[in-house]
């Protein structure tokens, strides 16, 4: 070989090693997307424990409907998406639950009882709900909106209900200002204040008692109105903050004082002013005029807790999105950040913060970029040896809430059509079947609804309650009926897995349904009976 | 000491409790459930609670500690019981002849003398405020103990009212420890199988959801699946003791022993629920605020309950369950000596008495007495933190070891500066 022959050929390769060697990290930072970044994190971190498979296209499909539509897919919509043989037929199904109606309805039920705790319903908070999500309102403007309500403004009024809800008093007990000041905490900054309101907290050295008092001169300074002309909802009445509220350890007698702050955050001067000139639009009870403060401390608070300079405010969402989507924390619980209780995945954490922060608190991009990881498309099948929850290695069972229970077991049923016509007062009407799985599968108020529970309230309502058992009663065109009418075991088997669990069934539970439907009395009954148990299975209890 | 109750024997953990729960729950998924509890949980020997509420407050002068012929007495007698020296009211004569199988503690002194705060800071322990809300006695038991092996609720609550589950109950332990409320003596809602399904239907259906479900939770994470299984089975098991409930069919001659009346019915229920494996029975009686006309109305509301408390413990005893059984039988408060110009008497936590029998119980003792005039205690006096510890004690708890895990946050099961009461326990 001539010298200099090899190096002609050689040259022009040295170029494209180097650029394919600096491809990776060139575009990796600039064009790796969020969902990419965070399967790269949890990987790292599971380390040698192994991953579970990715979830089945059944698994996959049912998740994402129950997550994103607030129901389970139709028989028909799963058999569809089971035979599509194209490889981005996961990707489009994200994007294509993320345009439809249906997602901002889900995204309302969802925080509705993330927020509210089952303390009740209320028709203009659940419209501010849907629209804000409708319209992708930023996070940051929708907690504002909460924070401090701008009743007098009609599309934004039903943002009372987060505040006014919990100045309700129930039972023997005073109105609870602590309560809602703690939720502020709670809800907004991940920090649960509570144990620090008459005192330091006792096991979280970073609460401090400011901390709560901080929050609670804002919130304890709130009375609860009804509606009048200029606000349509119950609303409170912001009291004026003439000077700092005074507050003491329980511990001590020294006495300390401060201006509303948020938790963490520098103290909010309170402004002096002259008799009479506090008001910027003085409160008239005759006329109905709400009236607004010069100085509000609940304006003051929401400003700056609900901003990208409060580290907290992102990193609670950042965690509660996540949560939403994965069933667990990257910290857990939820409402209980501070240095000595570290996220799981403490880079991932900043990642979502600094990241949702950039896309100006876009909710609807993060939940479709975590939609979109392999870490929420896994299966909930445990891979070999098992595997800790808080690697997120497998996917976790997440608890279905009452509503979107009873719009899949309408929908699975075949009896949605039927039972949405009827009167309210009929036993099998909307009204009463949404009474009675709200009664069996709801939480009381003030719990929250955070993992799968079974219990035997509703136990008992599976089993026993005669308007449940209705729905699996042969009726013309409904579910049991159709499968009826399909004669043959493995037929019946089929539809009855696809419809209700999104799934086929394996030879084994083919095997299962036919010695079952042989073994009875009757074909009728036994169909019924069949339905029942899938409907009462653990599969279909919980989005797995 | 009784040989079956050791305190600090078996100071259980949450851990064996959740243990043994998923092990009752393979119990029920591997064909059949457990076999009927009454036998079983007499060999088990296990502990249970029976916990007698008189809400309102039971006046202390008129049943466990009278001072007749003083100033506050009131105008009933005493009289005296099988324990030499010590008298109660006349109007608790059955009772008094059982006086040697339960020990009376009469010097309770309590901080709340209004019932809203007291009912639930009394059932609590009132431990020190720590910014949550404490599980009630029963919740705290039904956790820390769990069900027995009957599989039943293990914290049932008979009532007169309304009945259904009571989350509240459990406190910061959250609603699965809450009861199970039997109202005016009636099973939950959805209770019974309906008609229209035969019970060869139900167990066939059943086994198909079991077999869906074992399918589906084997390559899984286990703890969701057995929970489930384990509330379908409680259902199925409380079904199959629905005899409890139709109090038609009880013997007439019993019902009369315990009393034709709410509290006589409701403590003969409770009997069954225990004898049926629940771990802890609350009965309820209310009506006991007898701020005015209140020598009347305790005539029949002191009355009823020496007559349902006699023939419960003597049935206890009779089963042998009484070894096992704590019994508590107590209110809010006690009632002020001074009686008001509406003939009554008002509430008051200074000096009262509970009485307790049974399971680590020191049968046959008094323990601390109050003044001449039953105004105050004299000498030591206990709070219900102090009750708290005994009764733990008395259940083979520890409460120096054994802790609530509240998220993370390990929390005192009794108020973490008071101790048992000395002489109470066996």
């Amino acid at each position: 070989m001539k010298p200099g022959a090899g190096v002609s050929v050689e040259r022009p390769m040295r170029p494209i090693i180097f650029i394919c060697a600096l491809l990776p990290v060139l575009a990796g930072w600039a064009a790796e997307s969020l969902s990419q970044r965070i399967d790269k994190l949890i990987a790292a971190k599971a380390g040698r424990q192994p991953l579970a498979e990715p979830a089945s296209d059944s698994e996959f499909l049912r998740r994402v409907y129950l997550d994103f539509t607030g129901q389970i897919p139709t028989a028909e919509g799963a058999r569809k998406f089971l035979a599509n043989p194209s490889a981005d037929k996961r990707a489009k199904l994200i994007d294509q639950l993320f345009a439809d109606a249906r997602w901002a309805e889900t995204m309302a039920d969802r925080f509705h009882v993330l927020l509210m705790e089952r303390r009740g319903e209320e028709e203009e908070w659940r419209k501010w709900l849907v629209a804000s999500f409708k319209a992708n309102k930023p996070w940051d403007a929708m907690a504002r909106e909460m924070l401090a309500p701008e009743g007098t403004d009609a599309a934004k009024a039903g943002a009372w209900f987060f505040i006014t809800k919990r100045l309700e008093k129930y039972g023997q007990n005073p109105t609870d200002h602590p309560g809602l000041t703690r939720d502020v905490g709670r809800m907004f900054m991940g920090v649960d204040l509570q144990c620090a309101q008459c005192h330091r907290h006792l096991t979280v050295k970073d609460y401090k008692q400011l901390d709560f008092q901080g929050l609670y001169a804002a919130y304890s300074n709130l009375r609860l109105q009804n509606p009048n002309d200029t606000i349509k909802v119950k609303w409170a009445m912001e009291s004026l903050l003439k000077k700092e509220m005074e507050f003491g350890s329980v511990f001590s007698e020294t006495k300390k004082t401060t201006g509303p702050r948020v938790p963490f955050g520098v103290p909010i001067t309170i402004p002096e002013f002259k008799k009479g000139e506090e008001w910027a639009v003085k409160p008239d009870k005759k006329k109905g005029v709400s009236g607004r403060l010069k100085f509000s401390p609940l304006r003051e608070i929401a400003t700056r807790m609900a901003t990208p300079e409060n580290p907290y405010f992102a990193r609670n969402i950042a965690n509660r999105a996540w949560f939403l989507m994965m069933g667990r924390g990257l910290i857990e619980p939820l409402d209980l950040t501070h240095t000595k209780n570290p996220p799981s995945h403490p880079e991932l954490l900043d990642l979502l913060a600094k990241e949702l922060v950039a896309h100006k608190f876009d909710l609807k991009w993060l939940f479709r970029e975590l939609a979109r990881t392999q870490t929420y498309q896994r299966s909930s099948v445990l891979p070999k040896g098992g595997a800790p929850e808080h690697l997120f290695a497998s996917a976790k069972e997440r608890p279905i809430a009452a509503e979107p229970l009873l719009r899949s077991v309408l929908l699975a049923t075949g009896e949605r059509d039927r039972v949405t016509k009827l009167d309210e007062e009929d036993a099998h009407s909307l009204k009463s079947f949404g009474d009675l799985f709200q009664g069996a599968f709801a939480n009381a108020p003030r719990e929250p609804e955070l993992a799968v529970t079974p219990t035997l309230k509703a136990a008992l309502f599976l089993r026993n309650n005669e308007a449940l058992l209705w729905l699996v009663q042969r009726r013309e065109g409904n579910l049991v009926d159709r499968l009826i009418k399909l004669k043959e075991p493995a037929k019946i088997a089929n539809e009855a897995f696809l419809t209700l669990l999104a799934r086929n069934p394996s030879d084994a539970e083919r095997a299962m349904v036919k010695s079952f439907l042989q073994k009875q009395p009757t074909l009728q009954n036994a169909v019924g009976d069949l339905v029942w148990a899938l409907l009462s299975s653990t599969e279909f209890f919980v989005n797995h | 000491m009784n040989p079956l109750c050791k305190p600090n024997e078996h100071a259980l953990s949450r851990r064996q409790w959740l243990g043994g729960m998923g092990g009752a729950a393979a119990a029920g998924a591997l064909g059949g459930l457990v076999s009927p509890a009454v036998g079983e949980v007499l060999k088990q020997k296990e502990k249970q609670v029976l916990f007698i509420w008189l809400d309102g407050g039971m006046s202390q002068l008129e049943s466990w500690d009278p001072k007749p012929n003083t100033q506050f007495g009131g105008p009933f007698r005493s009289i005296p019981t099988k324990l030499p020296g010590i008298h109660v009211s006349e109007l608790m004569p059955r009772m008094a002849k059982k006086m040697d199988k339960i020990c009376l503690v009469r010097a309770m002194r309590t901080q709340d003398n209004s019932h809203s705060a007291g009912v639930p800071r009394i059932q609590r322990g009132d431990p020190k405020n720590r910014g949550v809300i404490y599980p009630y006695f029963g919740s705290a038991v039904a956790q820390l103990m769990g069900p027995t092996a009957s599989g039943l609720p293990p914290y049932v609550w008979v009532k007169p009212g309304s009945g259904g589950f009571k989350p509240t109950d459990a406190g910061f332990l959250g609603p699965k420890y809450g009861a199970l409320a039997f109202g005016d003596g009636q099973p939950p809602p959805n209770f019974l199988r309906p008609a229209t399904l035969s019970p060869e239907q139900d167990t066939a259906r059943n086994e198909l959801r079991r077999a869906f479900n074992f399918n589906y939770a084997q390559p899984r994470r286990k703890a969701n699946n057995e929970a489930n299984t384990y509330v379908f089975d409680t259902a199925e098991i409380l079904l199959k003791r629905r005899e409890i409930f139709d109090t038609s069919k009880y013997p007439q001659k019993e019902k009369d022993r315990y009393g034709n009346h709410l509290l006589g019915q409701h403590m003969l229920i409770g009997r069954k629920l225990l004898e049926a494996g629940c771990r802890f029975v609350k009965v309820n009686s209310y009506g006991w605020d007898t701020h005015g006309d209140h020598f009347n109305g305790t005539v029949s509301l002191v009355n009823r309950f020496d007559q349902a408390f006699a023939a419960v413990l003597e049935d206890l005893e009779a089963t042998g369950q009484l070894d096992h059984t704590l019994v508590i039988a107590m209110s809010e408060f006690g009632r002020t000596p001074r009686i008001n110009g509406h003939a009554g008497r008002d509430h008051w936590p200074e000096a009262w008495t509970i009485a307790l029998a049974g399971c680590g119980i020191n049968a046959g003792a008094v323990i601390g007495a109050t003044n001449a005039q039953g105004t105050f205690v004299k000498g030591d006096e206990y709070d219900i933190g102090h009750m708290f510890h005994t009764w733990f004690r008395a259940l083979g708890i520890n409460p120096d070891a054994v802790e609530f895990d509240n998220g993370g946050q390990p929390l005192p099961i009794a108020h973490d500066d008071m101790g048992v009461i000395p002489g109470v326990l066996a």
